[in-house]
């Protein structure tokens, strides 16, 4: 594991031990919930990517703003979210983050500073911008984190938004999560050249990362946010990382676009959370008996959080005109 | 009361709203020291700065995108896009974000967003300057559209809008600038879902959007001087929609035309016709008529363009028409 | 607790998922992770892996079974002993036993099913081919049907009282003696699925209403429809007026606002127009021009003001209650001595009904006279107008029809005459 900075207690690293399980553990039960066909709807699991999301996030303040994915149930535990309201949200509940209107692809925690995840692909480039002007127009310090997959260097709206950000120097940090696949198909075979070298062309600083290394995600994080509020952003970093599961719950047979022996390589040998472990027991910073107490707890949390999903009820059908204007209770209120 | 144009009316609502709060900036494509193409902004950028009239590349999709983050997040854009036709470029940052956001989050988030754009043909601009898209956003669940038809009403629709606190998306129509109209100098707003009756009339009630009050303002005369009385409504905001206003007119004269310029199919007219018919039908003596834009795209030759858009002449022949109980299309 | 071993949903569209294979045996011991059963999904097969320890139990699928997905399929307990607990499997349609097919016979001439009215033997019983094995009512008759095999009862498909289409298995017989048997209802009302998904659950929607009837439209005539517009309609049934009235005096359609005016002021019930010979039409022929221009000059006078006073000074009684209907309105008026006219509401009876259609692209009409003598006015030409009077005999003599019609025509051809 990379050295990391300092100031960093023993309490900071065991948060982030415990957020990454969490997150590994909420996907666990999202993934179980899925296949039960007690879940609606589409979902996208972040298990194996969990360091990029915490490392990022811990770097942030809770004033701070992400914009997140389809993939982005990290993102939104990483950010601060409970797994009472996400697993409501999930199930279509009354009690989810988003009153059920939004699901799996559309968290949103305004609260915590997560602008919501966006279900279209690079659909939240514009958005991580925009919220770091506003940053800089109302003088604040926020500074704004844009997560997206390398599938969305695709988009157009990546090269507007990211050169509207350098001609401005807006503080925002664009974070590619490179997980090696567009939905299905291998990243090579979708992105020409170099990732860094497309912020470098607008004169952005671009960083690459081991994803799974959350230390050296955190340090290089911590810098870059440093440097956002006083001005010197943006900055984009591609995060080398890996998604266990397929693009969605469901895409099982993927054999053809990358292999079995492949996956078991990264989570055999470079899974964020079994480095993260070790390093931690031998600093001494907690023992082995004592994180296994640690993951115990977090699974019955997740437990009775999805027990309690599972009971709690739908919003009344009256809501599905509630929402569609600020300023109008019910939208389609017969005059 | 003075007179003053559109741009100018535009061009103080936005300076008012700015000086009242912070918050509120311009973005978009030669804003600042341009002004714009149509010179509707000239002046603010020397009052409010850089920083709050902000020139962008030309890239609508992620200006107006960088728009919907910067609303969600304490401030209020004023998104200038230069020409309507430019809207398919920014489709999924208006319709799959700025307009689903407080619904998907569950009413947590908002987006305090207007977009200014226009309308309008025979500027001999050709199919991809001139078209009336005020329909694709209307259709849009979570975006409010206005569709000024004066400087009075370009004034007070825009102050509303700014304080809104949904996306709202604003039709000026290019050809109008110069037309001047009395606005009085002090203070005021125009709410929403508000229809003006511009003109009284018992005979038959032409409802019309924009540019369109003009011209049925000028049938009216003709009409009226043939012994016919038309009433002409303006619905000012056609979401949300006077619905009530509308109605009870269909009910008083049981005779309507609904003129606008967007294409006539799938449209605005079509869209209050139907509404008429569901909720007036006992009431009409005649069919309800559309007249829109021909379906065509807007064509370049002047022979060719003036003959795509309704005319005055054209909404008096329908309404003698309807007068005289000739059920068009009857057999 | 024993953790449930579920169908997972794998596929983007998919609601079962076809069982091929166990790959642990029941009362194993499994560990998470292990690969407990193959599911084979929208054309591609996966191996499924356990999501707990412990001991594979009551495995209540078996290889071959099409399963919904979230259906219990299997449990891992913490101990083995209740592996050996094990239900027998609930019986599915694939696993129903092998023997031979008794279907349901085709007897009547126009059949589609049978209706079980009775087995005569009951599951497990020894069946010779010559025994009645069960009873079929169809086509209001009721036969008792041999079982045409030896075996035994195996299955039952359809209980009593149920319909069978007609050649569907009803019940199976098996060589041997079967180790379980087997009672279904296949029939189309216990068809409904035992097993539910999980999705958000129906709002209380209130039953469908019952469709309400169509708004009597006013009446037609024969099989014809009327033309006329919703609110013509909607006055004509608030007023009780009947828009065949209108049809019956030829009064053009399609009906409009202006046309009900015109019906109210025909007598409310007309009876059939008896005979053609009754009514009498008489026609004149004017030049119009002094009439264009006194019109023009007098200026204060509209045309149906001026009209209903001219008629009504040709008229022969003193006063006279005249209707002038254009195609877009109506008006009415009380005509005094002189010709002095006063517009009223719609009178109980009219005088005298005038069609003034010389603004309509109208070249002739024949509109009856069936509630008062009725006048047409139409312009030919720019120097023609011709002018048409239809009256029945009980309304007028002939002599009184000629005089009026002449001094009318008179008056329009030199109004100023009358003036003065």
């Amino acid at each position: 594991m990379s050295p990391s900075k300092p100031h960093h207690n023993a309490q900071d690293y065991l948060r982030m031990y415990r957020q990454m399980v969490r997150i590994r553990t909420f996907e666990d039960n999202a993934n179980q919930l899925y296949l039960s066909a007690k879940m609606p709807g589409l979902t996208h699991m972040y298990s194996g990517e969990e360091a990029v999301a915490v490392g990022i996030c811990e770097a942030l303040r809770k004033t701070d703003k992400i914009t997140s994915t389809h993939r982005g149930h990290g993102h939104c535990v990483a950010k601060g979210a409970e797994f009472k309201e996400m697993f409501c949200e999930l199930l279509g509940k009354e009690e989810g983050y988003c009153r059920g209107k939004g699901g799996s692809m559309h968290i949103a925690d305004q609260s915590n500073g997560n602008l919501g995840a966006n279900a279209i692909v690079g659909g939240s480039m514009g958005i991580a911008t925009g919220s770091a002007f506003s940053a800089k127009l109302l003088g604040k310090d926020d500074v704004t984190v844009c997560f997206f997959g390398d599938g969305a260097t695709a988009q157009g709206l990546m090269y507007e938004t990211m050169n509207m950000a350098a001609l401005w120097n807006l503080p925002v940090i664009y974070a590619c999560e490179n997980n090696g696949y567009s939905e299905y198909t291998k990243t090579e075979e979708i992105a020409a050249g170099s990732i860094t070298a497309r912020a470098e062309a607008f004169g952005m600083e671009a960083f690459q990362v081991d994803g799974q290394d959350v230390l050296a995600v955190n340090a290089l994080t911590e810098q870059l946010v440093e440097r956002c509020r006083k001005g010197e952003g943006p900055f984009f970093i591609e995060l080398m990382t890996y998604r266990y599961h397929g693009h969605h719950v469901g895409d099982i047979n993927r054999e053809y676009y990358r292999s079995k022996e492949e996956e078991q390589d990264w989570k055999e040998n470079r899974d964020p959370i079994i480095r993260f472990r070790s390093w931690l027991v031998s600093e001494g910073i907690i023992s082995e008996a004592e994180i296994d107490a640690m993951n115990a707890e977090i699974k019955d949390d997740a437990a009775a959080a999805v027990d309690y999903a599972l009971n709690a009820k739908y919003p009344d059908v009256s809501e599905v005109d509630m929402h569609v204007f600020t300023d109008v209770t019910h939208a389609l209120a017969q005059g | 009361m003075r007179e003053i144009t559109i741009s100018q009316a535009v061009n103080e609502a936005l300076a008012e709203e700015m000086r009242r709060d912070e918050t509120v900036f311009i973005i978009g494509e030669d804003v600042a020291e341009a002004g714009t193409p149509f010179k509707v902004l000239s002046g603010l950028v020397e009052e409010f700065g850089t920083a709050r009239v902000v020139d962008t590349p030309i890239a609508e999709p992620g200006f107006m995108g960088l728009a919907v983050g910067a609303a969600m997040t304490g401030t209020r854009p004023v998104v200038d896009l230069m020409f309507g036709d430019f809207i398919y470029l920014i489709m999924d940052q208006l319709c799959n974000q700025a307009a689903k956001t407080h619904y998907m989050s569950g009413g947590k988030l908002n987006v305090p967003l207007v977009l200014r754009t226009n309308l309008g043909a025979t500027r001999r601009s050709a199919a991809q300057h001139s078209q009336s898209l005020h329909a694709l956003v209307a259709h849009i669940p979570g975006l409010k559209v206005a569709m000024p038809s004066s400087a009075y009403e370009a004034k007070g629709l825009m102050k509303t809008a700014i304080r809104d606190n949904n996306p709202v998306v604003i039709f000026e129509d290019k050809l109008m600038y110069n037309d001047k109209a009395p606005v009085p100098e002090e203070e005021y707003l125009i709410p929403f879902g508000e229809a003006n009756i511009k003109r009284e009339g018992s005979d038959i009630t032409l409802i019309a959007t924009s540019s369109m009050v003009q011209v049925c303002e000028e049938a009216a005369e003709i009409l009226a001087a043939e012994g016919i009385s038309a009433e002409v409504i303006d619905p000012r905001t056609i979401v949300p929609l006077d619905e009530k206003t509308l109605i009870a007119s269909a009910k008083k004269t049981s005779r309507v035309i609904v003129v606008d310029e967007g294409h006539q199919s799938y449209g605005v007219t079509g869209e209050i016709a139907g509404r008429i018919n569901e909720k007036a039908f006992y009431h009409l003596d005649a069919p309800v008529l559309r007249m829109g834009a021909m379906d065509v795209p807007v064509p370049f030759s002047p022979a060719l363009e003036d003959i795509t858009v309704p005319t005055p002449q054209a909404v008096v022949e329908n309404a003698r028409k309807l007068m005289l109980g000739e059920m068009i299309h009857a057999a | 607790m024993p953790h449930d071993v579920i169908m997972p949903a794998l596929g983007m569209a998919q609601d079962t998922g076809l069982l091929v294979a166990w790959h642990k045996h029941p009362g194993d011991a499994v560990a998470s992770g292990d690969v407990l059963f193959e599911v084979e999904t929208d054309k591609s097969t996966m191996e499924v892996e356990a999501q707990a320890d412990g001991y594979l139990s009551n495995v209540t699928q078996g290889a071959g079974s099409d399963v919904p997905v979230g259906q219990v399929i299997a449990q891992i307990t913490e101990t083995p002993e209740h592996a050996a607990d094990a239900p027998a499997p609930v019986p599915e349609p694939s696993q129903l036993p092998t023997g031979h097919n008794i279907i349901m016979p085709a007897l009547g001439m126009a059949q589609d099913t049978g209706l079980i009215v009775a087995w005569h033997k009951s599951l497990g019983d020894a069946v010779a081919a010559q025994d009645i094995l069960f009873e079929v009512e169809t086509d209001k008759s009721t036969m008792e049907v041999e079982a045409g095999q030896d075996g035994f009862l195996a299955a039952l498909l359809y209980p009593v009282g149920s319909e069978a289409p007609v050649g569907d298995t009803i019940a199976i017989l098996t060589a041997e003696t079967p180790e379980t048997t087997l009672s279904l209802d296949r029939s189309s009302a216990a068809a409904a699925k035992p097993v539910e998904n999980s999705t958000p659950p129906q709002s209380d929607a209130p039953a469908p209403e019952k469709p309400v009837p169509p708004l009597k439209t006013g009446g037609t005539a024969g099989n014809g429809k009327i033309l006329a517009s919703p609110k013509a309609r909607r006055m004509a049934l608030q007023m009780g007026l009947d828009l065949n009235d209108l049809v019956a005096m030829g009064h053009p359609q399609p009906y409009h606002v202006a046309d009900i005016d015109i019906l109210r002021t025909l007598p409310k019930t007309q009876p059939a127009p008896t005979t053609a010979a009754q009514s009498a039409q008489l026609k004149a022929k004017i030049n119009p021009a002094a009439l264009f221009e006194f019109t023009q000059w007098s200026g204060t006078f509209d045309d149906a003001t001026l009209i209903a006073g001219f008629a009504g000074g040709a008229l022969p009684q003193d006063r006279a209650n005249i209707t002038v209907a254009t195609p877009i309105s109506a008006q009415h008026f009380d005509v005094g001595p002189m010709g002095a006219t006063a517009v009223t509401d719609a009178p109980d009876s009219v005088d005298l009904m005038i069609f003034d259609l010389r603004n309509s692209p109208l070249q002739a009409a024949q509109v009856g006279s069936n509630g008062a003598p009725t006048m047409t006015l139409i312009q030919k030409s720019a120097n023609k107008l011709a002018i048409t009077l239809e009256y029945n005999v009980h309304q007028m003599t002939a002599q009184q029809a000629i005089t009026f019609i002449t001094e009318f025509s008179q008056t329009l051809e030199q109004p100023l005459r009358q003036v003065l």
